[in-house]
């Protein structure tokens, strides 16, 4: 059993005095918990080990994919193939962050991949700020937690420029490039991630901007801009699928962009390779019954109890559980049925007292830089609570 | 231990982190209903940390660009405490005052830098020059000062990611005047759900995963 430890939760209005409005669900209950996960030194120790392997199986196995031509098995958009191919040939379309989602690694129960959330992950904010911010509001030690996310992304913008060198040699090599940060208007949640990640940028050393995307212009032979100023590096916290199916004309046109080298864009397109939930059906053929994975096929598994998901599916929407005799346990619906159907042998997670599942969520920004916890039913989805957490002495 | 640092707490968040701290005292100044992350960009003040190590000995811990000046102390128990502008003023006018009787170490040699009080310290900060900026040329073209500057940081870290934080060099502002698509996702996909007063029920939903 998992064991989580009552805390006094932070208030509404100290909450969104920093920027944080996203603390109520739609059902008007707190969307952050009033607990927190008590978890060992050595469970932390492991958590960031199997991000670390895992990140480098993932670089391993996109390799293997640009190599074998396996972008329609992953149900990549056929518009974005070029545009990923050109970002992988080259490091300096550098992976800012991803947040790894894990079974286990609680309770003795061994950590297992579920996904990977390469491109825009969620729950950035509650992981860097809002878990550390309980630790100090309950007079707790707040060297007790596996949080250096915003410190690791701080650090990953300087890579941006020094690449595999050392970032303290930053200012040395930094010409006074700019990034633009850019969300989808209308939505505070996304804005604020990505003025989050603004912060960092700028503390890095970077100038910066922010932009809604619909105030963002494109230019195929010139690059990226807000008004007529021009931006080396684009930060958007929009889907890369989004992009291409919803917005093909500007697929097409940050396709130019980056062929042309006029500019850069964070999460590199490539990150939708890992992104794809049927990428973990590469990872077990690479890596067979390595310890980190759950086995993952095309086609149903025989007599295992197993995971129906999309490849590009969010929130746990479109998800099946079914038993080792295929009748159905738990089922969500979702828009995103027109995905392909990847099937994924279920994992147990962990659970406490009262029978609530988690799921733990390692952020990952160079190396394993902080955890975090979804707590709900059998399938995490829209209105799982955010836990965090606490080393145990 | 790998990822468990020694250093800074501020370190967990940045300047973010010290816009917790400051709301968690409640010395939080925000106009009304303004997002506390919109001015992310803009960075006309600074916000200082200081350990004291030992009583009126001060260091530098960590500083970072910020739309608003603030002063952190950290008192060797843990405690923190804010400096209001006023503090802040009182502190930097002491040490002008010093500074013209050539009693300063910030700018007299023969002063032990082991008697720098707040102010001195305050002023040593690369933010220094905003929060003292009325003192001018007298002090921060004073040999003595640039020289014994990073000795009053916790650590040579410290110093160099103060200074590159607010040392940018000129961005390479190319502009253009060609046509360029825009509009991208300017109509708000995804179901229009009404959301009551501050609840996160936002509209478009959000897009990460």
């Amino acid at each position: 059993m998992l064991h989580v430890e009552k805390i006094k939760p932070l208030s509404k209005e100290f909450l969104e005095s920093i920027g944080f409005y996203w603390h109520t669900d739609a059902d008007q209950t707190s969307y952050v918990a009033d607990e927190l996960v008590l978890v060992s030194n050595d469970e932390v120790e492991a958590y960031y080990a199997a991000a670390n392997e895992l990140y480098d199986m993932f670089a391993e196995a996109g390799q293997y994919v640009i190599d074998n031509n396996l972008f329609h098995e992953l149900n990549i958009p056929f518009n974005l193939v070029e545009l990923i191919k050109n970002s992988w040939s080259n490091d300096v379309h550098w992976h800012l962050y991803g947040r790894f989602d894990f079974a286990g690694g609680v309770d003795g129960k061994p950590i297992k991949l579920i996904e990977f959330n390469a491109d825009t992950p969620t729950s950035l904010y509650e992981t860097a700020i809002i878990q550390w911010a309980m630790l100090k509001a309950n007079g707790m030690d707040e060297a007790k937690q596996f949080n250096t996310v915003f410190e690791a992304l701080k650090e990953n913008f300087k890579r941006l420029v020094v690449l595999g060198g050392n970032p303290e040699d930053f200012a040395e090599y930094y010409e006074g490039w700019k990034i633009l940060f850019s969300s989808i208007r209308g939505n505070i949640e996304d804005e604020n991630t990505t003025r989050l990640l603004q912060t960092a940028a700028n503390e890095a050393g970077f100038h910066t901007d922010f932009a809604y995307v619909d105030k963002v212009g494109f230019s195929g032979s010139e690059g990226i801009f807000k008004g007529d100023e021009n931006f080396e590096y684009w930060f958007k916290l929009v889907p890369w699928e989004n992009i291409a199916i919803e917005e093909g004309d500007l697929a097409l046109l940050l396709d130019e962009i980056v062929r042309e080298q006029k500019a850069i864009i964070l999460n590199p397109a490539y990150t939708l390779l890992f992104q794809s939930k049927a990428f973990m059906k590469v990872l077990w053929d690479l890596f067979p019954n390595h310890p980190l994975l759950l086995e993952t096929s095309f086609d149903p598994l025989k007599g295992k109890k197993q995971v129906e998901k999309r490849a590009f599916g969010r929130e746990g929407a479109n998800t099946i559980i079914y038993d080792s005799d295929m009748s159905v346990m738990a089922k969500t619906e979702g828009e995103y049925g027109n995905f392909k159907p990847i099937y994924q042998a279920y994992a147990e997670l962990p659970r406490d007292s009262e029978g609530q599942s988690y799921q733990a969520g390692v952020f990952f920004a160079y190396e394993g830089c902080g955890l975090g916890f979804r707590r709900g039913g059998l399938i995490m989805e829209n209105f799982s609570k955010f836990v965090g957490h606490r080393i145990k002495d | 231990m790998r990822y468990i640092r020694k250093i800074s707490d501020y370190m967990i968040a940045g300047g973010i982190g010290v816009m917790v701290i400051v709301s968690m005292q409640g010395c939080d100044q925000k106009e009304g209903n303004k997002n506390a992350l919109a001015d992310a960009a803009k960075t006309q003040g600074a916000l200082v940390i200081v350990d004291e190590i030992a009583p009126g000995e001060y260091k530098i811990a960590e500083e970072y660009p910020s739309s608003t000046t603030r002063v952190i102390v950290r008192k060797p128990d843990g405690s923190e405490r804010i400096l209001t502008q006023t503090e802040i003023d009182a502190l930097v006018q002491e040490e002008a005052k010093k500074i013209d009787n050539n009693t300063s170490p910030l700018t007299n040699p023969n002063m032990s830098s082991g008697q720098m009080g707040l102010g001195g310290i305050l002023l040593s900060s690369i933010a220094g020059a905003m929060i003292g900026s009325w003192i001018g040329g007298k002090l921060f073209n004073n040999p003595t000062y640039q020289n014994q500057r990073a000795t009053n940081y916790s650590s040579p870290q410290a110093y160099s990611r103060s200074t590159t934080s607010f040392n940018k060099p000129m961005s390479t502002s190319s502009t253009s005047s060609t046509t360029k698509s825009s509009g991208f996702f300017g109509s708000s996909s995804g179901s229009s759900s009404s959301g009551s007063g501050t609840s996160s029920s936002s509209v478009p939903p959000s897009s990460g995963s």
